[in-house]
């Protein structure tokens, strides 16, 4: 019966994704986008009014307007997308990904119906990429500090056939003395904050923290409980963010490939 | 169907006589504080498998612990003293148990102000086995794989589990409080964020109790819709189980390919619905997406083909005598501890308790279908597998009758954003028995307890393990597969 299995899965197609694609599109993120030659004033005070969080602002400076999105504090709810008629819709690509905390929040200017354009990351000759970057051999310790195991499910989902992380060398190992990078959900709870503390001390240098999920990032719908300390970089360093709630596996990978760039020199 | 009992002592001895009954299950125990901040206690009992009652009594000092006549209460209980400040007079266990060694004893979030509680260094005590050769291993709370955060405490002999003594509440996040104040529509988000595995379930459950506050007539076509994402949630659940456990025996070929199956059915559901796990799909009213008629016939096809392909690769996996080696008298929950601890879901099927929301207190779609509840008597690791394995195919054929004839019409109708009530909603999420207990004022939430299938469960689980060998627990704790936040909120 054994042989069956085994016989049963090699005969069934291959479903790889391949490299290139896998950074190419943001199905089922429900990040919102904007498009910018659509906005108004009007709109704008409305998706403000019709987002539950704080992800969406109005900032207004020298007599200049901006619409401010937080991709760290979305959760993808959608409401904006509701709210701002043909303005918001959902993202087709979700870059935002393993970048720094300032980079997660996008800013339009109203009048100018234009975006406030910072480097927006790239993403080309990914497989080379990975393949330099990591050396094939790059080890994660994934540590849930208070997630609502969302997005545990969607970590989990890297290593199946589709995606199959370990194909780039990367690996998620038991121990964080094993580990290169700590891959970090929830928003940091008291119960565990000792627990982080100690997984981040036993990680030997140099190492990594990415901070996965609305909550690990801002602290999300979580960050103002009493049982909270707050995002993970409350409690241990964090060199890059993955927005989303859950961030779907194409936005991990991302996210993990674009911490490890500024090292590529070094490596 | 709900009763407000006049004092204290009298109110709370007639819920422990009911709960004494024979013909009753404890469904849930918990607090909250009427508009002149009195302490009330809530004792929510399933009577004859059909009907649930509340018992409700006003609490002015210590009340008598439910626990020594139901052991299903201890945890109840506990969590009323942490959030409430009530004691239970009787109570075997009165250790804190949402908080650790960090919170200040006196502080109750429920009705003290929490929002700068200091940083305090208590002591927890775990029960200790003694005796020639007994070794503790402590487990957690991060453990080996991309799994939630708990502690276990096993005491063994050898390789030979004595005890195993649990540590939740790692991922505790106050969830209940923050519903408080909280607009309506606000708080399916909240829900949604329970137990991100099951956040349909979840925020079905939160969004009936809202439309049961207000009497709105959910329209027909949404109510199918839930119906489908609801069965798809325990389709995935169910799958991936199977596959872990395969996994969890060292037969990678299944889990692999089980998680592939599962991989076709979140892709699906990004394709037509927006989201991999349905998250914003239901709100107060309905549904936020429909789908057209060739959809609905695409979406039941690739659910079709993803159950036909689970079936085949589930039929070997049973046949595989190295499998059911590992499966067969592992980790036995006896039909007489799953009815002390109130069991429900998947492990009191597999322990002989025929127990399903969907057949014993239907809501939506449910009312109009047929759901066939399967049962093992066994209780093993084995029985908790068949029991997946039959409800995956369950869930499949739900799901295609309902796509088949999903009614016209619209799949969201307006709520009202003021009124006051309260009101109550369970469903059978992927893990058992899931209700939301909501209390409206003026358009705003003022309560909210979560009865979660895994708060009830995981106390069951270390009685599962005694006579197990401690290499067996991933296996019996992954046959279980109980949530970790959904438990600790
Ligand atoms: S999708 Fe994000 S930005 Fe839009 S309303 Fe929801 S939380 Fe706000
Ligand atoms: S970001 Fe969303 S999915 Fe992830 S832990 Fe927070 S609530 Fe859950």
């Amino acid at each position: 019966m054994i042989g069956d299995a085994v016989e049963r899965s090699l005969r069934s197609p291959q479903v790889l994704i391949s490299v290139d694609e896998l950074f190419s599109n943001a199905a089922g993120s429900r990040m919102p986008d904007v498009r910018p030659d659509l906005l108004t004033d009007e709109v704008a005070r409305r998706v403000v009014a019709a987002c539950p969080t704080s992800a969406l602002k109005i900032d207004e400076d020298a007599g200049r307007t901006h619409l401010i999105l937080n991709y760290g504090e979305c959760t993808g709810c959608g409401r904006c997308i509701a709210a701002g008629g043909g303005t918001f819709r959902y993202a087709e690509k979700v870059t935002r990904c393993g970048v720094s905390k300032q980079a997660l929040i996008r800013s339009w200017d109203i009048q100018g119906r234009a975006e406030v354009v910072q480097d927006e990351p790239a993403l080309s000759q990914a497989a080379e990429q990975i393949r330099a970057l990591v050396g094939r051999a790059l080890n994660i310790r994934q540590v849930d500090a208070g997630s609502c195991n969302g997005c545990e499910a969607e970590i989990v989902a890297l290593t199946n056939p589709y995606y199959d992380l370990e194909r780039f060398g990367i690996h998620f190992v038991a121990s964080p003395k094993h580990a290169d990078m700590l891959l970090v959900t929830g928003p940091v709870t008291r119960n565990m904050a000792a627990a982080l503390k100690n997984a981040y001390d036993a990680v030997p240098s140099p190492k990594l923290v990415v901070a996965v999920g609305a909550c690990g990032c801002s602290g999300g719908i979580f960050g103002r409980s009493h049982a909270v300390v707050g995002p993970v970089d409350a409690v241990i360093p964090v060199d890059g963010y993955i927005p989303g709630c859950p961030p779907t596996p194409r936005m991990l990978l991302t996210g993990i490939v674009q911490v490890l760039r500024p090292f590529s020199l070094r490596w | 169907m709900t009763a407000i009992l006049p004092n204290n002592q009298a109110g709370v001895s007639r819920a422990l006589d009911l709960l004494s009954a024979e013909n009753t299950r404890l469904v849930s125990i918990f607090g909250s504080t009427d508009d002149n901040h009195v302490r009330y206690v809530h004792y929510l009992i399933e009577v004859d498998g059909r009907e649930y009652r509340m018992l409700s009594s006003p609490v002015t000092g210590p009340i008598p612990s439910a626990t020594p006549i139901v052991p299903a209460a201890a945890w109840y209980e506990r969590e009323l003293h942490d959030q409430y400040g009530i004691e239970c007079e009787g109570h075997p266990d009165p250790r804190p148990l949402l908080f650790h060694e960090n919170w200040p004893e006196n502080v109750h979030p429920m009705i003290d102000d929490a929002s700068h509680v200091p940083w305090a260094k208590g002591q927890y005590h775990f029960l200790r086995v003694h005796g020639d050769g007994v070794c503790e291993v402590p487990v957690g709370p991060i453990h080996a794989g991309i799994i939630e955060p708990g502690h276990f405490r096993f005491s063994v002999v050898g390789d030979t589990v004595l005890h195993l003594e649990l540590r939740h509440f790692y991922t505790h996040k106050g969830t209940e409080k923050l519903f408080e104040n909280s607009a309506v529509m606000d708080g399916v988000m909240i829900a949604e964020s329970v137990s991100g595995d099951n956040c349909f379930s979840h925020a079905v459950a939160y969004c009936q109790a809202i439309e049961n506050v207000f009497a709105i007539p959910v329209p027909p076509r949404a109510q199918a819709i839930r119906l489908v994402g609801l069965e798809l949630e325990r389709m995935l659940a169910h799958i991936a189980d199977v596959g872990a456990l395969c996994g969890d025996v060292g037969f990678m070929v299944p889990a692999a390919y089980t998680a592939r199956i599962k991989e076709t059915l979140l892709q699906a559901s990004a394709r037509f619905f927006g989201t991999r796990f349905w998250r914003g799909i239901s709100v107060p009213g309905g549904v936020t997406r429909d789908l057209s008629g060739a959809e609905a016939g695409e979406f039941g096809r690739i659910v079709t083909t993803a159950a036909r392909d689970f079936a085949q690769m589930a039929r070997l996996i049973l046949h595989t005598s190295s499998v059911q080696n590992r499966f067969e008298s592992t980790g036995i929950l006896t039909a007489e501890i799953a009815k002390q601890l109130a069991v429900v879901g998947p492990a009191a099927r597999a322990s002989g308790i025929r127990l399903d929301v969907r057949r014993d207190h239907p809501s939506g779609r449910y009312r109009d279908v047929q759901v066939d509840v399967p049962q093992y008597k066994h209780g093993d690791v084995l029985a908790r597998a068949r029991i997946r394995i039959d409800e995956t195919a369950i869930s499949t054929q739900l799901i295609n009758e309902t796509l088949k004839e999903l009614p016209a019409g619209s799949v969201l109708v307006p709520v009202p954003l003021s009124g006051s009530a309260d009101a109550l909603s369970a469903v059978e999420s992927p893990r058992g028995e899931l209700l939301y207990w909501v209390r409206i004022r003026d358009g705003k939430i003022t309560r909210c307890h979560i009865k979660s299938p895994s708060f009830q469960n995981w106390p069951a689980l270390p009685l599962a393990m005694p006579g197990n060998i401690i290499a067996d627990f991933p296996l019996i704790n992954k046959s279980f597969n109980l949530s970790y936040s959904g438990c600790d909120r």
